[in-house]
């Protein structure tokens, strides 16, 4: 609202009281007000005068008019008594009914629900609280009882539904939330269930109290409070505060010294409030909730590092809360405090040299050594902490070495993804893994190490290649790089959407149990790996090498591996050329020049073998016939932009010469 | 103005500087003739009477007739009623009437060896600016500001005068009867300054249809032989083509609809023309556009084209090759420029730096109020012709170091002006002068600064049109000139006699030049042939033979460009080249000669650079300005 000026004003009679919020309808864009309670009056924009508008006097009270996008509005009378517009404009005299008995609505809410509007509404008498939730078009009507709070007092609620469930947030009057969910599905007609409530926020920042006075719901994780903070000696400071209800966090919050009307609405991204005299609209924008972003630590989203996700799944581990809390930093600006469930403290006081530490370490239990370095890690950034990760690397890959079965596998990918490892910090690592056939952790070095000498590579395709589909079904491997463009038959919908939800490869292997690996002489088209394989090579496409070293490896490929990886290559050059900027979706797929190069070196590598291979031929055809049209293709591009360019270069040339000696060949 | 011939064969028109040019429908609308222009000539107004006879009239107050064969304005007569703004003939051809700014309508007869003054018809105060005979001869209906009125010829009164600018808001404003037209059944079409045509019924007075075709003036109406189809010109540059239909299909009762808009001009439409198969526009921006009606065509093709007319059909520029002059010719006056030239070479389609800027050496003016015919400059570059009307002078150019002086070659022997052609020998020692019934005469150049008559050459049976076009063959042996009847007559240049003709081909010849080497005679006609004729021989080749048993290229067949062919691979290239090379990177040309054996010059005229010399437009509200 940059000039606020009234686009429409319209006044009711003097004496005339307007009693609830003036609505619109949606669907026929017309105002709906009350005044003195009965009488309803409806217009539209183009109407000046309200007293010439439509009118309507009804038999009872109206409390509110909620309207609602795709339902129409809805009435919502003093006596609890629910009516769709539609109803009451046929016969507006028509009798309407006490539900409630001396009580007082206090607050109403209403959302739709399929196609059909819900109301729901809380009323007072004497200290207890009462929850109604109305469907108007089935007349099913249920009455709830609020659990009882010593000492406190609902102040404001607020309420939204998702599957089927309404969750009502509760704020009283000891600063916190409490949420309240009332299952929608219900045909149960006991008379006055309880509600049982549960804790969901308390209002404390850096120990004093906000004390709310109205509160909305963000989103799933986050709500805003409109509120006053005590302070010594002066009047309460008024401010505006989202909470991450899931970490328990304040995430922002927006001082009001001007004092507020104590009343927030939020519509679109924005919050409406007055403050002092004027209407206050602030945006905001809720990222998507994430500890990082929670404890303030959330890396600029212009570069999307990889290392800044964190997989979630982990967080179960008492050990990463510690270690993040001992990175609980003093950049975190807005003060807050955590509900962490363990409150170790730090061991900040270890001063000890790595090498010393490290040797001390060698013998020590497992866990203790785990524990220790990770208190290692978890320092601030020195200028040695690359090298102290390396020789903490080192260390765990010794001990592997001595105890065959230790192998500390989520500690190892924890540490390969979240610091910037190189492959010359720690060179027995992928060795360790190819040992311990750790897919997910080659796969992980293979698209981050800058320096993998060219026969660790080699290694890690022959054994990506050599791998049993049916077990790389059960291994854990991201498989962001391959998912998006892979045609992979879902028997199970379900699973398929919870993956693009998460966005990350969160433990899938269990759910893609149920995935078809297409075969690969079942058709042309589809991809002759399993989504799993795809990946994996995905991330030997991406890796570093240079063409000269590899060549002789790539030489002692067996056969088979080597016409499954060209067929594998010839998949993805044919769905790169599928599309007009020749790449293909997802994060970290291969790029249409290391399809070529890896194909180039391969058919170099395997020249013979491809010749003589009988099975080859067909491949080798189809891939010739592919590249011919492909190159028809681009020289007739060629042509266009030949002539393109003429153009634009004579367009340059006439601009300023009036006279010109040009070379102009015939042929 | 335009004017159609009435069996549709010729297209006249004029141009505001005096010129007067001529189409010719049957050889593609080749521009056959053309009398340059005269300062204090201005062309109103132009019309065929009497058959193929041409007058023009003008705001000097003269009819002027042209003579076609001599292309010169040969007769005049004064109108005596001030400045005439239209002229019409009648449909016998046998009467002119024209209009003048006094108001009167005059009545001219057509007789051999000019026109006599009959009579007057009744004089009206208000300048008459349009006249249109009834199909019969009976009526004229003449056209004023705010009025129109219909007079009868035989009694000489007006029999009817009907006011255009009733009922109408603007009333204030004048109104301008731009362009009017009396229909056989009785209808007069008048066209005005506030965008109306209007159809009235003259005897009864009243309007039958008025259709508002443009938010400015219409200034120019043109209808068909048959009555069917008008054509309307605006001073937006776009015209509109109303037809007479029937308001359901296969009805009787016929209503006039506007159809089709054409915007193919950006200034005044000044002039329409309907042709049997065409509609015909001129305007402010110098062009003649020509647009085919399909309905009317037999099938697409080239005929079925549109065609815009921006550059004359004649040689305006003329390059001395050896001394690497070009000279340009302009209305008044002549330029000579010596051509830029470069040390570097280099690789196809770059741009080589200048060591010498292109100079413009000299300007030379024409005296008089006459427009040069041509000119023309030696292959030596010392020596320089022009013609007017009425005069033709040589002039013998000098360059030293950076100064050039001009000098006037004295005593040019007395010859019946115009020349229309001048063409230097090869060897800079002849001067060949296109003139007058067939003739050719032969100068010889002398130094350091003079000439004499040499001879005449003329064709043996005698013709009555100018010579246009001339080719001197480089070994000075041979000269081949066609006149305005298109026969080729070769001459033998060693011991003056006629040598031959080339077979009568029933087209203009636009273009002709003799071979270097094998002394063939190549010929371009305006239908798009191509001959070549043996000189020695005095017949075709048997290359011409067979083209023409072959025929050249249709449109059908892909003939790639060169800048197309230099994108193909080498094989592909091999396969694709053909005789044709074109080069299509150059904007419209207006020249192009040979300097040497590996030297081209073109010169270009873009369209843009006359256009922004015009007047600007009227007004109009285009989206986004």
């Amino acid at each position: 609202i940059s000039d606020q000026k009234p686009l429409g004003c319209w006044s009711v009679k003097h004496g005339q009281i307007l009693t609830c919020p003036v609505v619109c309808n949606f669907e026929t864009h017309e105002y709906i007000a009350v005044h003195d309670n009965k009488v309803l009056r409806i217009w539209k924009n183009e109407d000046l005068n309200l007293d010439k508008a439509f009118k309507a006097t009804l038999s009872a009270d109206v409390y509110r008019i909620h309207s609602l996008p795709h339902g129409g509005p809805v009435v919502l009378f003093k006596g609890g008594a629910v009516r769709t517009l539609d109803v009451l404009l046929e016969a507006p005299q028509q009798e309407i009914e006490n539900v409630i008995s001396a009580e007082v609505i206090r607050w109403s809410g209403a959302f739709m629900e399929g196609q059909e509007p819900v109301l729901i509404f809380t009323t007072k008498k004497g200290g207890d609280f009462f929850v109604y939730v109305q469907k108007p078009k089935l007349s099913s009507l249920h009455k709830y009882k609020l659990e009882q709070q010593e000492s406190a007092k609902p102040l404001c609620f607020t309420a939204h539904i998702t599957n089927q469930t309404v969750t009502l947030l509760c704020l009283y009057s000891n600063s916190s939330v409490y949420q309240v969910l009332i299952p929608l599905q219900q045909d149960t007609e006991e008379e006055e269930e309880v509600l049982s409530k549960s804790l969901l926020l308390n209002l404390s920042v850096s120990g004093d109290v906000l004390k709310g006075t109205s509160l909305v719901v963000l989103d799933k994780d986050h709500i805003a409070v409109l509120g006053s903070l005590p302070a010594p000696g002066k009047q309460p400071r008024e401010c505006l505060t989202i909470w991450n209800t899931k970490f328990q966090t304040l995430q922002t919050s927006k001082e009001l010294p001007l004092g507020t009307s104590g009343q927030l609405w939020c519509y679109e991204e924005k919050f409406f409030l007055i403050h002092g005299k004027v209407l206050t609209v602030i945006m905001y924008k809720c990222e998507t909730s994430s500890l990082a972003a929670a404890v303030g630590k959330l890396k600029d989203s212009q570069t999307p590092d990889v290392s800044s996700f964190v997989n979630w799944n982990t967080l179960e581990d008492e050990e990463l809360m510690v270690s993040f809390q001992s990175q609980e930093s003093v950049a975190l600006k807005v003060q807050s405090r955590m509900n962490l469930r363990s409150s170790r403290s730090t061991g900040a006081e270890e001063t000890l040299p790595v090498g010393q530490l490290l040797l001390k370490l060698k013998d020590a239990p497992t866990y203790v050594l785990e524990t220790e370095l990770r208190k290692l890690m978890a320092k601030a950034p020195t200028p040695d902490l690359q090298a102290t990760i390396g020789c903490v690397v080192t260390a765990l890959i010794d001990r592997c070495k001595r105890s065959p079965k230790y192998y500390p596998q989520n500690f190892l990918q924890e540490i390969v993804e979240t610091r910037d490892l190189s492959y010359s910090l720690c060179p027995d690592l992928m060795a360790i893994a190819l040992e311990k056939k750790d897919m997910h952790l080659l796969q992980i070095c293979l698209e981050r190490f800058p320096d993998i000498p060219e026969e660790i590579t080699y290694a890690c395709l022959k054994a990506f290649l050599s791998m049993s589909e049916d077990h790389l079904q059960t291994i854990d491997i991201n498989l962001d790089s391959a998912i998006c463009y892979v045609d992979v038959e879902f028997n199970d919908k379900e699973v398929k959407t919870e993956i693009l939800e998460n966005g990350f490869g969160a433990e899938m292997d269990q759910d893609m149990c149920d995935t078809k690996i297409p075969k690969a002489s079942q058709i042309d088209e589809s991809c002759p790996v399993g989504l799993q394989k795809a990946a994996l090579l995905n991330a030997v496409l991406h890796s570093a090498y240079t063409e000269t070293f590899l060549l002789p490896h790539l030489k002692n490929l067996p056969a088979g591996q080597a016409i499954l990886f060209l067929r594998y290559l010839y998949y993805l050059y044919v769905k790169c050329s599928e599309k007009v900027n020749t790449t293909l979706p997802g994060i970290r797929s291969p790029t249409i020049n290391q399809i070529m190069d890896w194909m180039c070196l391969l058919l170099d590598a395997q020249f013979t073998v491809m010749v003589m291979l009988p099975e080859a031929k067909e491949l080798l055809s189809n891939l010739h016939k592919f590249v011919r049209a492909q190159v028809r293709f681009y020289s007739e591009l060629n042509k266009i932009e030949g002539s393109l360019r003429e153009l634009q270069r004579l367009n340059h040339l006439r601009e300023s010469q009036t006279y010109s000696i040009e070379v102009l060949e015939i042929i | 103005c335009l004017a159609c011939h009435p069996r549709g064969a010729r297209l006249a028109l004029a141009r505001t500087d005096g010129a007067v040019e001529v189409y010719n429908f049957a050889a593609n609308y080749f521009q056959e003739k053309v009398i340059p222009g005269h300062e204090a000539r201005s062309v109103e107004s132009l019309c065929w009477a009497a058959g193929d006879r041409l007058f023009g009239a003008g705001l000097g107050g003269d009819i002027t007739e042209f003579d076609l064969s001599g292309l010169s304005a040969a007769r005049g007569a004064d109108g005596g009623g001030g400045p005439i703004w239209s002229m019409v003939a009648n449909g016998t051809g046998s009467q002119l009437a024209i209009g003048c700014e006094d108001g009167s309508v005059k009545i001219f007869q057509v007789v051999p060896g000019g026109i006599q003054f009959e009579r007057n018809l009744d004089r009206r105060k208000g300048r008459v600016l349009c006249l249109s005979w009834h199909p019969s001869d009976t009526h004229i209906a003449a056209g004023s500001i705010d009025f129109f009125r219909v007079i009868d010829v035989t009694s000489g009164q007006t029999v009817q005068r009907i006011m255009l600018n009733h009922h109408v808001e603007k009333a204030k404003r004048e109104c301008v009867v731009w362009a009017i037209a009396l229909l056989s059944g009785g209808t007069v079409v008048s066209a005005d300054s506030f965008g109306r045509v209007q159809f009235w019924d003259w005897e009864r007075a009243t309007l039958a249809e008025s259709h508002t075709v443009s938010t400015s003036a219409v200034l120019s109406l043109a209808v068909s032989e048959k009555e069917d189809s008008i054509v309307v010109g605006t001073s937006t540059g776009a015209t509109y083509q109303l037809q007479l239909l029937p308001v359901r299909l296969g009805g009787q009762e016929k209503r006039w609809v506007r159809t089709k808009p054409f915007q193919f001009h950006s200034h005044d439409v000044r002039a329409v023309a309907h042709s049997p198969t065409a509609l015909i526009s001129g305007g402010l921006d110098a062009q003649l556009v020509i647009r085919p009606l399909m309905e009317k065509m037999q099938k697409k093709g080239y005929e079925a084209a549109l065609r815009k007319f921006t550059f004359p059909h004649r040689r305006l520029v003329s390059c001395a090759r050896k001394a690497r002059l070009l000279l340009f010719q302009f209305s008044q006056y002549l330029e000579l420029w010596r051509l830029g030239s470069t040390e570097e070479t280099g690789k196809d389609g770059e741009v080589l730096p200048l060591c010498r800027m292109p100079e413009h050496l000299v300007q030379l003016k024409s005296k008089g109020p006459e427009h040069i015919y041509c000119s023309c400059v030696s292959p030596c570059g010392t020596w320089l012709g022009y013609s007017t009307a009425s005069r033709f002078q040589l002039y013998r150019v000098r360059c030293d170091g950076d100064g050039v002086s001009l000098s006037k070659v004295p005593k040019v022997p007395k010859l019946l002006p115009p020349a229309y052609q001048l063409q230097f020998s090869a060897d800079s020692d002849r001067l060949f002068v296109a003139s007058a019934r067939g003739s050719v005469h032969i100068f010889q150049l002398l130094e350091p600064g003079g000439c004499k008559h040499l001879h005449t050459l003329r064709p043996p049976s005698g013709c009555s049109e100018a010579v246009y076009l001339l080719a001197p063959s480089t070994d000075g042996h041979w000269l081949a000139a066609v006149s305005g009847d298109w026969a080729i007559h070769i001459y033998n240049l060693k011991c003056f006699k006629h040598h031959c003709v080339v077979p009568a081909y029933d087209c203009a010849v636009s273009a002709l030049a003799i071979h270097p080497s094998t002394n063939n005679l190549v010929i371009a006609y305006s239908d798009q042939q191509l001959f070549e004729f043996s000189i020695p021989e005095k017949q075709y080749t048997s290359w011409s033979r067979a083209l023409q048993s072959r025929g050249l290229p249709d449109d059908s067949t892909l003939l790639m460009n060169q800048s197309t062919l230099k994108q193909l691979p080498e094989t592909a290239r091999k396969r694709q080249l053909h005789a044709f090379k074109i080069c299509k990177k150059f904007q419209p040309l207006l020249f192009m000669d040979l300097l040497d054996k590996n030297c081209l010059v073109v010169v270009e005229r873009p369209i843009m650079d006359f256009k922004t010399q015009l007047p600007l437009p009227v007004q109009q509200k285009k989206f986004g300005t």
